[in-house]
């Protein structure tokens, strides 16, 4: 194992919210600049929020975070660490955690299944144990129950918590998906488009458990997002993007007052940014649509 | 090095028998083109051709051309109708029509020995319309291969313009390649879909006439796992889309086996290669027939009755545990009752119970189906007849468990990479293998090195072997067996019921359903895969040792594969992935058949009928019955509780309310937050 020996306490370094910065990040496909020298910074707790048109190049940064896509130039570090070398299956390791935009989960399992199963990765028993219940096993299981047990409660999930993911409401499914992420406990949280697919109604709803859930996973977090009021009601910073360049890059203050980030947005005007949402973000997300397709 | 020959004669052979191979290939490849489904009736469909031709020119003397044309139309029509019975289960999960496909292959066996098909004269050949015949080199060629010769290419064209030139090639080209927009745009795909069995109904039955004239009675030609495995090998080599390729390739599977059959002597060594082609196709098709499947097919499940149902009512939970308590008790009072010959059925049906929940794990849980299980209880069978006597009981039992699991493993690598519904053909070749090359030959040569491994069974006509005793107890007797075989099944329920509940299924399940999310939170994906051949592989095992002590004699016939087709009917007639269900289908299919004494065409047909029933009409299985009838009970018990506390509103109505709430219409949006 080569890990970088200049973090100060590899341990103690892996617990609590982690500051991700993006130097200079670039990639073309095809001799499409899709993202260019795209920088920014993400403080140890923070909730930034990736705003822009359809191909402004916001899920391409999200993938180079992650991992799925190799950055041609700049580098993406967590905790001044260079992930560049880190394959994206050995980044939830050091905490970076990603959920997807389709969020299928498991249609056959149940919803306790699912989150037993994100605690299994964490604490896993050999099978003959498990078999045979020795004294180990069945204190892991246990514990890992407890785990559930407090998440299921603190999401509300009470009542599906027999339910297959299959028989849930897209907007449920995405509380387990959020569920889950709790229990991975990640130190960087990537969300994609959370609220893609599901109702106005329940996009509003998602504010508050998204803070819930920046509260009790005490993680930064890095979302990309269509719901522009959705960014500037949760997010502390926010970074609007527009042909693979930031624009803007700030509080949500001081982004709403920026007339370039306006011109940005869908050439919006303030009333598309200040109304409370319901016509004017709903053009962007067709009801039924789906999520959109991934490279 | 071996001298390879290839004599002209022997290539013709090769090409003649290959023209059979491949026009079933065909049919193969257009029926999974259409409707995505591995048809294992496609063989069986022919028969009924085949036979009927016998019936129309030995007993009502009609001309051969015209009784050719009735037969052909029979067939057909027998493929339409396929169509029709199984069409509403197209949309369902893949394995469930593929099993349902092998019990509709059953009913057409049943079919052919109906009274106005079946000839009075069973041993009557299939008739060839000329007396032309050729020699190459001292072989002398029979008219009914020169037929094959000649009809075989003429049908192949037919097809082939068909499929280019006219409306239902278009339409059935366009259904392959995405149905639903070839729905939107006016197809009618339900008449292309019908039509398309319809016309691999008439192949089938040029398959069966032309192959027929060789076999002594027409209906010894029953649905053969041979024939079977090469013509949807030649399919896999046109990766289940390209007509073409498969043709020719089924010419190539018929030469490579007669110079298979010309050059090497040992059946072990043909049936090794034979395995071995099928693995290599696989997997260099692996990346084509990937490509061909769509991905929504890989993770239809949800008619499978894998996970517990929500049993949070401690009453339910009460009389679920009460019933088993029951069953547990019947059960083990039932040998005191029963005869010696009921007794030995009892053990056996335990034993295929433990089978049963072996295939549950892995195909019911995993995804992964295998038409080989009965090969991995042949592996621990072997273990037993060669190590019977040497060592204690339970420690022989967990040592065949153990080289069976490492066999499982072994034989699911491909699995790996491939999925899930092609593993069924090659755990087909390895159960073919295992019966016609390991079991067949005491002895084998390994070539090349020239050692010898005695892994045979050492008599493969009539292998005696003896019950060993438990830790000091006898178990000679069919009662005392039946005790040990029922333990054996308890603690194999209680094993794999603590899998499902403790960590294990929910692994194995998520890598089925979601195989990206799996890896992508960090679930060793490969490793969960290999672990479910493992567990599966382990129970084969073991069983196949009780198998092998409960029977005392057998010979390689015991270990049939189709016999595999029986224990995949067990799960699914029981309910994908339900413990219960496993049990219950084994005692339907093995219990079943001793109430309606042996007669092979009433099993045959119960299973059939009812393996096609249940799949139709009631896709939980089984499990899902007794799931019913507990809940039943529940509220039966409730009502009575009630009555004693009367006025108090409290248990009924709280039933009621569980009963019949329906979460889907009344599911809070986001749940947990509204009240934030």
């Amino acid at each position: 194992m080569s890990t970088p020996v200049s973090t100060p306490a590899a341990p103690g370094a892996l617990t609590g919210p982690a500051r991700l910065s993006v130097e200079h990040l670039g990639v073309t496909f095809g001799g499409v600049r899709a993202v260019d020298d795209v920088s920014f910074t993400a403080e140890p707790g923070a909730i930034v929020g990736l705003i822009g048109a359809n191909g402004s190049g916001k899920t391409t940064t999200l993938d180079m975070v992650s991992g799925l896509v190799a950055p041609q130039q700049g580098m993406v570090r967590l905790d001044g660490r260079d992930l560049t070398e880190y394959l994206p299956e050995e980044r939830p390791r050091i905490g970076m955690v990603r959920s997807f935009q389709d969020c299928r989960l498991y249609p056959e399992l149940s919803v306790l299944d699912v989150l037993l199963l994100c605690e299994d990765v964490k604490h896993e028993v050999a099978v003959l144990s498990t078999t045979l219940q020795l004294p180990w096993a069945r204190r892991s299981e246990k514990r890992k129950r407890a785990a559930v047990d407090q998440v299921i409660g603190g999401f509300g999930l009470e009542r599906f918590r027999h339910h297959r993911t299959a028989e849930l409401s897209t907007g449920t499914r995405r509380v387990v998906d959020l569920a889950s992420i709790v229990l991975a406990q990640p130190r960087l949280l990537l969300l994609d488009e959370p609220t893609a697919g599901i109702a106005q109604r329940e996009a509003e709803a998602f504010i508050p458990l998204l803070r819930r859930l920046h509260q009790i996973a005490d993680t930064t977090i890095v979302l990309v997002e269509h719901d522009v009021p959705l960014v500037f009601e949760l997010c502390t910073r926010v970074v609007v993007m527009e042909l693979g360049r930031v624009v803007a890059d700030g509080p949500p203050e001081v982004v709403r007052a920026d007339p370039r980030a306006l011109a940005a947005y869908l050439g919006a005007s303030d009333e598309a940014l200040l109304a409370s949402g319901p016509t004017g973000t709903s053009t962007t997300r067709a009801p039924g649509s789906g999520p959109g397709r991934r490279p | 090095m071996l001298a390879f020959a290839a004599p002209n004669f022997v290539l013709l052979q090769g090409v003649i028998i290959g023209l059979g191979y491949g026009l079933l290939a065909v049919g193969l490849v257009l029926i999974y083109r259409t409707n995505r489904v591995l048809n294992f009736a496609q063989g069986q469909v022919g028969v009924i051709a085949a036979v009927f031709l016998v019936k129309l020119t030995a007993d009502f003397k009609f001309e051969y051309w015209f009784a050719l044309v009735l037969s052909i139309a029979l067939a057909a029509a027998v493929g339409a109708l396929s169509e029709l019975v199984l069409r509403r289960l197209f949309s369902r999960p893949r394995v469930l029509v593929m099993v349902a496909t092998i019990g509709l292959s059953q009913v057409l066996l049943a079919l052919t020995a109906l009274p106005f098909i079946r000839p009075h004269n069973l041993y009557k050949p299939v008739p060839v319309p000329f007396d032309i015949t050729f020699s190459l080199g001292t072989t002398i060629f029979t008219p009914a291969e020169v037929l094959t010769l000649m009809v075989a290419p003429v049908v192949a064209l037919a097809l082939a313009f068909a499929v280019r030139s006219t409306s239902w090639g278009l339409t059935m080209r366009a259904m392959s390649e995405n149905a639903d927009s070839a729905r939107l745009s006016g197809v009618w795909i339900r008449r292309t879909s019908t039509l398309t069995w319809t016309v691999a109904g008439a192949l089938s039955a040029f398959t069966a006439i032309l192959n027929a004239p060789g076999q002594t009675s027409a209906l010894t030609e029953v649905l053969s796992p041979d024939l079977l495995l090469f013509a949807l090998t030649a399919a896999l080599v046109g990766a289940m889309i390209n007509l073409t390729v498969a043709f020719v390739a089924g010419i190539g599977v018929g030469v490579l086996y007669e110079l298979l059959q010309w050059n090497i002597s040992s059946t072990a060594n043909q049936e090794l290669v034979l395995f071995l082609v099928v693995l290599v196709v696989l997997l260099v098709r692996v990346r084509a027939l990937r490509k061909g499947s769509r991905v929504g097919e890989r993770s239809t499940w949800q008619y499978g009755a894998t996970t517990a149902r929500a049993t949070v009512d401690s009453l339910r939970q009460r009389v679920s545990v009460s019933g088993m308590w029951l069953a547990g008790l019947g059960a083990v009072v039932l040998p005191l009752l029963l005869s010696v010959g009921n007794n030995y059925l009892y053990a056996q049906v335990c034993i295929y119970a433990v089978i049963a929940l072996s295939l549950t794990v892995l195909t019911g849980w995993a995804g992964q189906v295998s038409l080989g299980q009965f090969g991995l209880v042949a592996v621990g069978a072997l273990v037993a007849a060669h190590l019977g006597s040497t060592f204690p009981l339970p420690v022989l039992l967990l040592f065949a468990g153990a080289v069976t699991a490492v066999v499982a493993v072994i034989v699911g690598l491909p699995a790996l990479r491939m999925p899930g519904l092609f593993l069924a053909v090659t755990t087909l070749a390895f159960a073919i293998f295992m019966q016609e090359g390991v079991l067949a030959t005491p002895c084998w040569t390994v070539p090349g090195i020239g050692k010898t491994l005695c892994t045979g069974l050492p008599n493969p006509a009539s292998t005696l072997i003896g019950r060993p005793d438990l830790l000091g107890l006898s178990l000679q007797s069919e009662r005392s067996f039946a005790w040990f075989s029922l333990g054996v099944l308890v603690l194999s329920i209680f094993a794999v019921r603590v899998w499902r509940d403790k960590g294990v299924a929910r692994r194995l399940v998520a890598v089925r359903d979601n195989e990206l999310g799996a890896a992508a939170m960090g679930i060793p994906v490969l490793r969960t895969k290999l672990l479910a051949f493992g567990l599966s592989g382990f129970m084969a095992g073991y069983a196949g040792a009780c198998l092998a002590f409960a029977t005392e004699r057998f010979s390689t016939a015991t270990f049939d594969p189709t016999i595999s087709f029986i224990i995949i009917s067990m799960v699914v007639i029981g309910g994908l992935g339900s413990i219960a269900g496993a049990v219950l289908g084994a005692l339907y299919l093995e219990g079943l058949p001793a109430l309606f004494g042996a007669n092979p065409t009433i099993q045959f047909l119960t299973s059939g009928l009812g393996l096609l029933a249940f799949i139709l009409y009631l896709p939980g299985g089984l499990g899902e019955l007794l799931h019913r009838f507990g809940d039943m009970v529940t509220l039966g018990v409730r009502a009575l509780q009630d009555r004693h506390s009367a006025g108090h509103p409290g248990p009924l109505a709280e039933a009621c309310e569980d009963g019949k709430e329906s979460f889907r219409n009344s599911e809070p949006l986001v749940p947990g937050v509204v009240e934030s």
